[in-house]
């Protein structure tokens, strides 16, 4: 099984080598950026806010790229079986929820480069700031959630890539259906907010995509 | 002879002058006094105006009274009754003892129909309010439109706001304290770090000699604040030629033209919540009587008055408001572990979707 594992591991680090590199790098650069010229020693208490600002301003990079990295590591994934009309994945013995979970694996395994590269990039940031008092950093805090974003990202992506092209209907149907039927109520003048009740249920409390949501923020008070 | 004639003469000469500078004063005081009587007559009408208004907003109105509120309104159904007995204890707990003189500032409020679009009589004395509000609207309603009483200008000027209870006493002591970290101001960051002084500074309890040099001490504050929030008002007329040696970083230049600023009219460093923390802080510390007695001299300093409320020194006062701040450093921003709990959940679930692909079942 180790040695299956390591093979689709392989086969899925050559086709998606360049997603985990490039993912990689911008994951080490985006909290150095976010904090360039916070080592500026003529900094007084006038750049606190700017500082801030910038921080804020890059921490909305952080929940698009774990999007972007899980949704293509995930169409990685599955572009060779897609391709081959999945007859070679046919013909190895095994089972096939045992052949998708090696290529789950695989992928979280990989998207742990980005993730270590989120955490180192941000405690090298915050070690060459001279930060203002009353400002803490949170470099760990950081990447366990952008952890748990490229992680549900990806999961989400690699569910929908796995199905069917009916699956994939169906949910772009039920999306549909969503917007079709809040489009109607709005015309009959009817008191429905569907879009604000999947809002609720996607982006808040206990949501799949509530970790998404939020300041990041790589120094707050 | 001729000598007491030139001297009469000379002094006759020397009179007429004054004589009608003196003329002149005198017609002065006479429009003065003129415009004193035309301003209190006025004053007179428009308290006939307000005593009939107030007669007619609220003639066949209803009178709650709970506490010392006294509420007047139009029959309807709002939950005025049980709205005052939830505001009244919080009302209470700030104003203390002075919380008796409330029946003199009755709440006059008119239902109205929100769905109504019938045009109705307008009333300038009271508030209308929606008839369907719930108890936790029109309990905050209460609590957020209460007159302190016996409030003057000074106190209000000072504070920036009314006196009124605390809706999220937690959020507005997390604010101050993010004031204190992220304020652009010298004095604001040394008060952070605890230099009582400067924290006195910057609150403005003190006499107000010197306010320029106490709240933006640094050049760079000061250039920032002329070519910020001052630029457009000192780039026209005669302020544009210092305007533009102190964007050239010449500090003579842009403290001269915050100097020429008319008095009250410099920026401070801290909104009105880090004042009205302090007011809360004081009237906690002095007991029920502390409010009655925050507002018993008007004509003494705002650190007169409340080391009088609180019954203590201001420095010793201040030293306590600054913990009170720092004290309630807002929640630092890491996953709840629920939060954690769901995204594994998330991923979880999603991946067993996967494995329950219909792919190979051909």
């Amino acid at each position: 099984m180790i040695a299956m594992f390591r093979a689709v591991l392989y086969t899925q680090w050559k086709w998606s080598r360049l997603i985990v590199v490039l993912g990689t790098v911008a994951a080490f650069a985006i909290p150095l950026l976010s904090l360039q010229g916070a080592a500026r020693p003529d900094r007084g208490a006038l750049q606190t806010q700017e500082l801030l600002g910038a921080v804020q301003s890059w921490g909305a990079l952080y929940p698009l790229l774990a999007t972007a990295l899980g949704l293509l590591m995930a169409i990685a994934a599955w572009a060779a079986d897609h391709r081959g009309r999945h007859i070679h994945a046919l013909t190895l013995p095994i089972e096939r929820w045992r052949y998708v979970l090696l290529r789950f694996g695989a992928g979280v395994v990989l998207l742990a480069a980005p993730i270590a590269a989120v955490f180192i990039g941000s405690s090298l940031a915050v070690l060459t700031a001279t930060l203002p008092p009353g400002l803490q950093s949170y470099s760990i805090a950081l990447a366990v959630r952008f952890a748990f974003a490229v992680f549900v990202a990806y999961a989400v992506f690699f569910a929908v890539s796995a199905g069917t092209a009916r699956t994939a209907g169906i949910i772009l149907g039920l999306i549909a259906a969503v917007i079709l039927v809040q489009v109607v109520a709005n015309i009959a003048n009817i008191d429905l907010n569907v879009f604000g009740a999947a809002q609720t249920v996607l982006l808040l409390g206990p949501g799949p995509l509530a970790v998404f949501t939020g300041r990041w923020m790589l120094i707050d008070v | 002879m001729s000598r007491v004639l030139a001297l009469v003469s000379a002094a006759s000469l020397l009179a007429a002058p004054l004589q009608s500078q003196d003329s002149l004063v005198a017609r002065e005081r006479r429009r003065a006094d003129s415009l004193l009587s035309t301003w209190r007559e006025a004053q007179r009408l428009a308290d006939v105006a307000d005593s009939l208004e107030r007669a007619r907003a609220t003639a066949g109105s209803d009178t709650i009274a709970v506490g010392g509120l006294r509420i007047i309104v139009n029959p309807s159904s709002l939950p005025l009754r049980e709205a005052a007995e939830r505001a009244w204890p919080v009302i209470d707990s700030l104003y203390g003892s002075a919380a008796e003189d409330l029946p003199r500032y009755p709440y006059i409020f008119r239902a109205v129909d929100p769905d109504s679009g019938v045009r109705r009589a307008v009333l300038h004395v009271g508030v209308e309010l929606p008839w369907d509000l719930d108890l936790r609207a029109t309990s905050m309603v209460l609590l957020t439109t209460v007159t302190p009483p016996d409030f003057d200008p000074a106190l209000a000027d000072w504070l920036g706001a009314a006196l009124r209870p605390a809706l999220r006493p937690q959020d507005e002591r997390a604010a101050v304290f993010v004031q204190l970290v992220t304020a652009p101001s010298e004095a604001v960051r040394a008060c952070f770090l605890g230099d009582i002084a400067r924290c006195q500074g910057v609150l403005q309890i003190g006499d107000s000699t010197g306010s320029l040099e106490r709240l933006y001490a640094t050049p760079a504050e000061r250039e920032a604040l002329v070519t910020g929030p001052f630029g457009d008002y000192f780039a026209r007329g005669a302020t544009a030629l210092t305007l533009q040696n102190c964007r050239q970083h010449r500090v003579d230049a842009c403290t001269a033209l915050l100097r020429s600023l008319p008095p009250g009219s410099l920026p401070r460093p801290l909104a009105p919540a880090a004042r009205m923390l302090l007011v809360r802080v004081a009237l906690h510390a002095g007991g029920r009587d502390a409010y009655r007695r925050l507002v018993a001299r008007p004509s003494a300093t705002i650190g007169e008055r409340l080391s009088s409320a609180a019954g203590m020194d201001i420095d010793s006062l201040v030293a306590r408001w600054r913990n009170d701040a720092l004290a309630a450093r807002p929640k630092p921003l890491t996953l709840s572990w629920w939060a954690s709990f769901a995204a594994i959940g998330w991923t979880a679930f999603f991946g067993f979707c996967a494995l329950r692909s219909s792919r190979w079942r051909l």
